[in-house]
C-alpha cells in the first residue's frame, strides 16, 4: 500500500528556492488567514450577551469604557480569542511538522493520538495527582508517552504512516479512557466540563493561559521556521538531503520534538481540539500550492480555523454554546473522510 | 480456511483413513471441555459483578439471595444488581459475536463495531431520535438500527473510496481510518445534540461514554429479543461463514450463496450492535479483542469461534465493569473506558503481526 503521497517535488531540481510567485502566494495566504482570524476575533469581541459596537471595543482596548465592558472584553473575550489564535497556530505548525516528517497528511498529532495523549497527561496532572507537576508539564509528558508508544508500537517508526495511524487510534483510545478515568475519580458531573476535557474547549480561558501558549509559540516558532528548509529537503528524499549536507535523521527528530512541544502547549490550554493540526497544513498547502512544509502558512491557517470554529461553536445554536472541539471534530472528521476517498481514487486511477 | 488438524489427537489416532478435513476427536473434546471452562468463567464473572459494589456481598450470600430471596438487606442489594449483570451479559455476548461476524464477513482482522463506526452510528441514531421523538421512541434498540446500518455503509464507501467492491474491496487499515473519521463526525453530532438538550440527556451522560450503570431494568427485556435473535442467526451462519473464508468462488462451488450469507450476517451484526448500544452505549474493542483471543485456541472455525465469543465476551465486559467500579472509587469508571485499556493493545498487536495490509 502506498502511503498518501505529499505533493511531489518539482522536477526541476530540489535545490532551487521556491519561485517568487509561490513565495508571494504563501505570504498572501498567511496574511489572508491572519485577516480572517482578526475578523473572527473582532466578531468575538463584539458579539455575545453584552453586545458591543466596534467603536466601544476600541474604546475599551484604549483604556476607556465602563467597568462591565472592561471586564467582559479584557477578562473574558480577549483572552479567549488570544488563546484560540495562539493554540491554533501551535497546532497548525505542529501538524505541518509531523506531516512533513511522515510525508503523510495522516501523520498529524490528532490522528496519531498525540493530542489525546497530551490531554491524558494534563488530566493526570490536573485531576488525578493535583500539584505533582504543573498541568502543561503533565500535557508534555502525556504527549511524549503517546508519541513514544506510537513510534514503538508501529514497529517501523515513522516509515509506515498507515500502521502508525492505526497504532495511534489505539493509543488515542487508551488516552481517552484515561481521561474518562480521571474525570470519574474527580466525580465531575458538569457536562460542559467533561466535554471540554474530552473534546477540547476555549471556554473560561484567562491571561495565564495566553501567557503559557504565547510563550511556547514565541520560543518554538523560530526554531520551527529555522527547520522549515531542512525539512523541505528531507521531504525530497534522504539521499538528496544528505548530499546537500542535511542529516535527515536529526532533522526528523527535531521536527517531532518541536511538534510534541507545540501540541502539548496547545492541549494544555484548550484540550484535545480535534483535527486542527490535520486540516490546517492541508488547507494551507492547497492554497499556497507550494512544496515543502509551509509552516508559517499552516500556523496562520490553524489560528484562523480555531478562532472561526470557536465562533461557529458559540453562535451556531443561540443559547447553547458548544465546545469548539465539537465543531472541529465534525469538520475535521469529514475532511479526513474526504482525504481517504481522494487518495483511494488517485491510487486506483 | 479448512482447519487441518494439529497434533492434538493425531499421535495415537486409530483412524488413519479419516478425511483430511475431519478434526481428530481429541481436539473436539478439548474444545468442548473448554466451552465448559468458559461457561464456568462466565458464571464466576457474573457472580463477582453482583457481589462487588459500594457494599460488598460475599459470593456465597449472592447464591443464597438468588435462589432463595429472604427479604434481607443483602437480598435487596443482590436483586438491585442483577439487571446490571444481565445487561453486561447481553452486551458482552452481542459485541464479541458481532465482532467475530464482521471479521468473518469482511475477512478483515480489524473488524470491530467500535472501530468501524457502527457503534457510533447506533449511538448517534439513538441520541437524535430521542431528541426528535422523545425517549419512548429513541431509547429502544429499534432506534439504533438505522444509524448502525448507515454508518456501516458509509464507512465501507469511504474506505473503498466509492469504488466498486470488485477491486478487492477496502483494506482493513483503510476501513479503520474511515471508521475513525465517521466516528469523529458522529461523536460531534452526539455531543451537539445532547449538550443542546441537557435535561433529556443528563441521565444518559454516562451511557454516551459506554456504561452499564444506572440503566432501567426494563432495558434488559427490550434488548433481549435483539441479542437473542442476533445470536441465533449468527450461530446458524457458522458453516456458511467458514465457506466464505475460502473466497467467494470456492463458497459458490460448495453450494453457498455468498450474497445471502453477507446480507444475513449484516442483519445479525446489526441486531447485536443495536441491542448492545441501546443497552450500554458505544463500547469499543470488545468485538476486536475477544475473537482475537478465542481464535488463538479455536482456530478460524466459526462453529467454535462464535460460541466461545458468546461466552467470553460477557466475561470481558462483566470483568471490566467490576474493575471500573473498584479502581475509581468513590466515582465509577465507565465500562467502555476499561475495555479500551484492555482492548486497544490488541489493535496494535493485530497491526504488528503484519498480516494486515493497508
Amino acid at each position: 500500500m502506498s502511503a498518501l503521497a505529499t505533493r511531489p517535488a518539482p522536477a526541476d531540481g530540489p535545490v532551487r528556492r521556491p519561485g517568487h510567485a509561490t513565495r508571494r502566494r504563501s505570504v498572501a495566504v498567511g496574511v489572508g488567514a491572519l485577516l480572517v482570524a482578526t475578523a473572527a476575533g473582532l466578531a468575538a469581541l463584539t458579539l455575545g450577551r453584552l453586545g458591543l459596537a466596534l467603536p466601544e471595543v476600541a474604546q475599551v482596548l484604549g483604556g476607556g469604557g465602563t467597568r462591565i465592558q472592561r471586564f467582559v472584553v479584557l477578562s473574558d473575550r480577549l483572552p479567549r480569542v488570544a488563546v484560540g489564535a495562539l493554540a491554533g497556530l501551535a497546532l497548525g505548525v505542529a501538524g505541518a511538522l509531523l506531516q512533513s516528517v511522515t510525508r503523510n497528511p495522516l501523520g498529524s498529532p490528532d490522528v496519531i493520538g498525540l493530542g489525546s495523549g497530551a490531554a491524558a497527561g494534563a488530566a493526570a496532572a490536573g485531576l488525578v495527582w493535583p500539584g505533582a507537576v504543573p498541568v502543561p508539564v503533565g500535557a508534555l509528558i502525556g504527549a511524549g508517552i503517546a508519541i513514544t508508544a506510537v513510534f514503538l508500537g508501529s514497529g517501523r517508526g515513522f516509515a509506515s504512516p498507515f500502521r502508525m495511524v492505526v497504532v495511534g487510534i489505539a493509543v488515542g483510545a487508551m488516552a481517552l479512557a484515561f481521561v474518562e478515568t480521571a474525570l470519574a475519580r474527580a466525580t465531575r458531573e458538569d457536562a460542559l466540563e467533561v466535554a471540554a476535557w474530552i473534546y477540547g474547549s476555549l471556554a473560561a480561558r484567562g491571561w495565564d493561559d495566553v501567557l503559557l501558549v504565547g510563550a511556547a509559540v514565541v520560543l518554538l516558532l523560530p526554531a520551527a521556521l529555522a527547520l522549515s528548509r531542512p525539512l523541505g529537503l528531507v521531504e525530497m528524499g534522504d539521499e538528496s538531503a544528505t548530499a546537500l549536507g542535511v542529516p535527515p535523521a536529526h532533522v526528523r527528530t527535531a521536527g517531532v520534538v518541536l511538534a510534541v512541544l507545540l501540541t502539548a502547549a496547545a492541549v494544555a490550554v484548550c484540550g484535545p481540539v480535534a483535527f486542527v493540526a490535520l486540516t490546517a497544513p492541508q488547507v494551507a498547502r492547497r492554497l499556497t500550492r507550494a512544496a515543502g512544509p509551509g509552516l508559517a502558512a499552516a500556523g496562520c491557517t490553524g489560528a484562523a480555523l480555531l478562532v472561526v470554529a470557536d465562533q461557529v461553536a458559540q453562535r451556531a445554536v443561540p443559547g447553547t454554546p458548544y465546545p469548539v472541539g465539537v465543531v472541529t471534530g465534525a469538520l475535521g472528521g469529514a475532511y479526513l473522510a474526504y482525504l481517504l476517498v481522494r487518495e483511494w481514487r488517485r491510487a486506483s486511477a | 480456511m479448512v482447519v487441518t488438524a494439529p497434533s492434538a489427537g493425531a499421535a495415537g489416532a486409530p483412524a488413519p483413513a479419516a478425511p483430511a478435513v475431519r478434526r481428530p476427536r481429541g481436539r473436539t473434546g478439548l474444545l468442548a471441555a473448554g466451552l465448559l471452562v468458559a461457561g464456568a468463567a462466565l458464571v464466576l464473572a457474573a457472580g463477582l459483578s453482583i457481589a462487588v459494589g459500594a457494599r460488598g456481598v460475599p459470593l456465597a450470600a449472592v447464591w443464597t439471595a438468588l435462589v432463595a430471596p429472604d427479604g434481607s438487606f443483602e437480598a435487596t442489594v443482590v436483586a438491585s444488581r442483577v439487571p446490571r449483570t444481565l445487561l453486561g451479559l447481553l452486551v458482552g455476548a452481542a459485541l464479541a459475536v458481532s465482532g467475530a461476524l464482521i471479521q468473518g464477513l469482511t475477512r478483515n482482522p480489524l473488524g470491530d463495531p467500535g472501530l468501524l463506526g457502527v457503534n457510533a452510528g447506533a449511538a448517534a441514531s439513538i441520541v437524535v431520535l430521542t431528541a426528535v421523538a422523545g425517549a419512548g421512541v429513541g431509547r429502544t434498540p429499534w432506534a439504533a438500527v438505522p444509524g448502525a446500518l448507515l454508518a456501516a455503509v458509509v464507512v465501507q464507501l469511504v474506505g473503498s473510496g466509492g469504488a466498486r467492491a470488485g477491486r478487492g474491496g477496502a483494506g482493513p487499515v483503510r476501513l479503520v481510518l474511515a471508521g475513525a473519521a465517521v466516528s469523529a463526525v458522529l461523536g460531534a453530532v452526539i455531543q451537539a445534540v445532547s449538550l443542546a438538550d441537557p435535561t433529556v440527556f443528563d441521565a444518559y451522560r454516562a451511557w454516551v461514554l459506554g456504561s452499564l450503570a444506572g440503566r432501567d431494568p426494563a432495558v434488559v427485556g427490550q434488548v433481549l429479543p435483539f441479542v437473542a435473535a442476533g445470536l441465533v442467526l449468527a450461530l446458524a451462519l457458522a458453516r456458511p461463514l467458514d465457506a466464505l473464508a475460502l473466497g467467494d468462488e470456492a463458497a459458490t462451488a460448495l453450494g453457498l450463496r455468498p450474497g445471502t450469507t453477507r446480507v444475513l450476517g449484516l442483519v445479525a451484526a446489526t441486531l447485536l450492535v443495536a441491542g448492545a448500544v441501546a443497552a450500554a452505549g458505544p463500547i469499543g474493542f470488545v468485538g476486536l479483542a475477544v475473537p482475537h483471543v478465542v481464535r488463538g485456541f479455536t482456530g478460524p472455525d466459526h462453529r467454535w469461534l462464535l460460541p466461545y465469543c458468546a461466552l467470553l465476551g460477557p466475561v470481558l465486559v462483566l470483568a471490566a465493569d467490576v474493575v471500573g467500579r473498584v479502581v475509581a472509587r468513590p466515582g465509577e469508571l465507565v465500562v467502555g473506558a476499561v475495555t479500551a485499556f484492555v482492548g486497544a493493545p490488541f489493535l496494535v498487536a493485530a497491526v504488528r503481526r503484519g498480516r494486515v495490509a493497508a
